[in-house]
């Protein structure tokens, strides 16, 4: 277990590096640069050479890049070329809406992915099962956009119980109005995550119902469902876990789009927003930190699926 | 002396503008209904593009001349709704009557927010960083001012040659009054002397202004405003109709019926000086046709355009109706698909593709128009829609490319026409002698007409396109008042704002 877990942090590490060069290297791709959008379409190039030099944009890449690294390794992301506040700072401060909101989302999603899920395979060929994934199916379909903004329309314009858009100035320090801000958000994500990973629920439910022990355990006098619930949801749940980790990046990507779409101030936003800027210290910050998050939740959950399943143990 | 168009400001806004654009009159005054003001308001005001930070002399951009000028930061003259001048932080000002000594008389009892005083000092300093640094914007538009003295009250400034245009350069940020040596950090703080002060900046989300009550002047009328950032159009709308906005700029004039229809919002248009313009590069054959060039001018139909747009009016030269200078030029292109078919012919031109490089944000109403008329004459469209700094590189910087779409929203920037290093690849000694003449003349009158005379050779040269003279759309609450409805996407002077109780 301990040699898994230290090879298993090895390609981690790895991971990382490779990542924070391809995010330093695609970002240098980009066209335009700061200093010019600094000047705007106003600036002669003398404007913008005195701005880029103050910015030290001159600079070697390769002297960039490990400069960068360097202030990574000492735990510092760097800071933004435009406003000269910390990257980690910033992120610290935009991780208040994101991570509640991922959270939320996640919630919800696992609220309907679960129970319907299970529900929709043990009904399987019955009018209601059918139905039910069915629904999934549609729901899934249904663009995140559309979902938000008919939730929207619904519950803040005709029916005022939730905010439309936005995030309370005050923060968590009010955090009834935080929760209500996020609601609509987390529903949004959450629905149409949930959608999906309820027919990754319903599969694995199917699957677990045909097994040997599942059938062994129902001819040993348990009903199907017993069978099914104490030995079958188990095997569920292990799948559920590795999707899950994979949702995180859908998530993020799916908090992107809604937090434009209801302007929380979130990391998703800003970071369309840096890029739009071409504020790239701060972005290759923002991006290393993302890739980092996604890249641990995997190694975790590659751990706790190891730790929980008994056939991977005595596989070693 | 290069002019700045403030594209950088309507930014992410465009989509909204594009989509908008005016056809309404100028009452300074947007909102219709008088109001008791209350005078513990908070009024939040929905704005489009955010600045990248607030270093109003480094970073240009409409985003902060549009908020920050007037309310934190003021000159020592500024402009009124109706683009005059007058005085600010001067009490008053005389020019010599040969146009080369400006004698401005500093107000009395102001103090700057952090309490110091006003002093001459603060004002020749100013001034002199905005000349001697090359990194400041508009450090250029002082290259006629010769020396900065203080004598007594008095601040003096002396030209080398008359320049019609220094007044008005300084109710912009070349004329800023800024405290002398201040360790403020400009990028994310504000120090200046006007009626609010800026209180705090979470990025990402909103800027709020706090009413200074050691103004010199009136104080203002609500308590604090907040300018809330919010990008999308459809998400602006909601926040509207949820009452969690009280005024929204940049509105989209197709969703008039949506916001008016409970009654809590009126619409108010005004002029503005957003030109949309399509440059053409003439280095390119067959663009260095002028027939050519004027067969796709007599191709596109303004009037749907605007039409599409739901607001604004048709413009076809390069001085819109709020600038001096404006005559209507529409004889020199009207729209004429058959004539544009023969001029066509004429050079000789079949089978022509070209590309239209347009920002993203401008969306899609535009270009689609422009696809369909230049197709009915035979020329086929290829639109790429890039990223802002993308078009920042190809367009500004390379000159590469054929046709390009920005929505130009800076008032009085005729200069761009008389500078042929600037993208537009215009280039006639004659435009540019009469706009050197115009700066050097020493009455407005003969100035706007010198401009007026250049402005109709650029149009009648065919050296770009004028697809529309965009309107500011605001939506603003029935119980605010005193909110500006001309221009405002290059300010919102906040002085007259006051929002009723319930």
């Amino acid at each position: 277990m301990i040699r898994y877990a230290l090879t298993r942090l090895a390609l981690l590490l790895l991971g990382l590096f490779v990542a924070s060069a391809l995010i330093f290297l695609t970002l240098r791709v980009l066209p335009g640069d700061v200093a010019q959008l600094i000047a705007g379409i106003d600036a002669g190039p003398a404007q913008v050479a005195a701005i880029r030099e103050r910015l030290g944009l001159g600079e070697p890449l390769a002297v960039q890049y490990l400069s960068w690294i360097g202030g990574v390794f000492r735990g510092d992301l760097g800071q933004s070329l435009l406003t000269g506040a910390p990257v980690a700072g910033q992120l610290a401060e935009k991780a208040q809406v994101t991570i509640p909101l991922g959270l939320m989302a996640m919630t919800v999603a696992l609220l309907i992915a679960l129970p319907f899920g299970v529900l929709s395979a043990v009904r399987r060929g019955r009018p209601d099962g059918t139905a039910l994934s069915v629904g999934a199916q549609a729901v899934a379909a249904v663009p995140v956009v559309w979902a938000g903004m008919m939730l929207v329309l619904v519950f803040a314009v005709w029916l005022g119980w939730l905010p439309a858009q936005g995030f309370p100035r005050a923060g968590w320090s009010d955090p009834a109005s935080a929760i209500r801000a996020l609601l609509l958000p987390a529903i949004t994500i959450g629905v149409v995550e949930g959608a999906m990973l309820m027919r990754f629920v319903r599969s694995a439910t199917l699957q677990a119902t045909g097994e040997d022990f599942v059938r062994t355990a129902a001819a040993k006098g348990l009903t199907r469902t017993q069978a099914l619930i104490r030995h079958g949801l188990p095997t569920v749940g292990l799948s559920i876990i590795t999707v899950l980790g994979l949702q995180v990046a859908g998530i993020i990507v799916g908090a992107v789009v809604i937090e434009q779409l209801f302007s929380l101030p979130g990391i998703g936003r800003m970071l369309v927003e840096d890029v739009g800027k071409r504020d790239l210290l701060k972005v290759q910050g923002e991006l290393l930190a993302l890739t980092g998050f996604v890249l641990v939740v995997g190694f975790a959950v590659d751990l706790v699926h190891r730790l929980i399943d008994p056939r991977q143990r005595e596989a070693e | 002396m290069l002019r700045r168009t403030t594209v950088a400001a309507a930014l992410l806004a465009a989509g909204a503008l594009l989509l908008s654009a005016c056809s309404g009159g100028s009452a300074p005054d947007a909102s219709p209904t008088a109001v008791t003001p209350d005078p513990d308001a908070v009024v939040t005001v929905r704005l489009v593009s955010e600045p990248s930070n607030l270093d109003i002399r480094e970073t240009a951009g409409a985003a902060l001349d549009q908020i920050l000028i007037d309310n934190v930061y003021q000159g020592l003259v500024s402009r009124t709704p109706d683009q005059k001048i007058e005085p600010e932080l001067a009490s008053d000002y005389k020019i010599s009557s040969d146009g080369l000594t400006y004698t401005f008389t500093l107000r009395d009892g102001v103090t700057f927010h952090d309490g110091s005083p006003l002093t001459v000092d603060d004002v020749v300093w100013s001034l002199e960083q905005v000349k001697s640094t090359a990194s400041y914007s508009d450090s250029d538009r002082l290259a006629r001012v010769q020396s900065i003295v203080a004598n007594g009250k008095d601040v003096v400034l002396t030209l080398s040659q008359p320049d019609s245009s220094l007044l008005w350069n300084l109710t912009g940020r070349a004329g800023l009054v800024l405290k002398k040596d201040d360790t403020t950090d400009r990028k994310t703080k504000a120090n200046g002397t006007g009626p609010y002060k800026l209180t705090s900046w979470k990025q990402g989300d909103s800027i709020t202004f706090d009413r200074n009550d050691a103004f010199w002047g009136d104080k203002a009328k609500v308590k604090e405003v907040v300018f809330s950032y919010i990008p999308d159009n459809q998400a602006a709308l909601n926040g509207a109709l949820a009452h969690e906005l009280d005024v929204v700029t940049g509105f989209d004039a197709n969703l008039k019926d949506q916001i008016e229809a409970n009654g809590d919002f009126t619409l108010v248009l005004g002029k503005s000086t957003d030109k949309g313009t399509l440059a053409m590069n003439s280095t390119k054959a067959p663009l260095s046709d002028k027939r050519v060039r004027q067969a796709i001018r007599q191709a596109i139909d303004h009037n749907a355009i605007v039409k599409a747009l739901g607001a604004g009016q048709t413009l076809y030269g390069p001085i819109p109706e709020l600038d001096p200078g404006y005559a209507d030029l529409s004889s020199t292109a009207p729209f004429d698909p058959a004539a544009a078919k023969k001029l066509l012919a004429d050079a000789g031109v079949s089978d022509l593709t070209l590309t239209l490089t347009i920002p993203s944000f401008y969306g899609t109403t535009v270009s689609q128009i422009l696809v369909s008329n230049l197709n009915d004459v035979g020329i086929t469209l290829k639109v790429k829609a890039v990223e802002f700094p993308t078009w920042l590189n190809d367009v500004y910087i390379n000159k590469n490319y054929d046709l390009s779409f920005v929505l130009h929203t800076e008032a009085r920037d005729f200069e761009n026409w008389a500078n042929p290093n600037y993208y537009f690849t215009y280039n006639n000694p004659e435009v540019q002698k009469l706009y050197q003449q115009s700066l050097s003349a020493t009455d407005e009158q003969t100035s706007a007409d010198l401009l007026k005379q250049a402005a109709k050779i650029v149009a009648d040269d065919q050296a770009a396109d004028w697809l529309y003279n965009g309107a500011s759309i605001v939506a603003v609450g029935t119980n605010v008042s005193g909110f500006p409805s001309v221009n405002v996407n290059e300010r919102i002077n906040l002085a007259e704002l006051a929002k009723s109780k319930g």
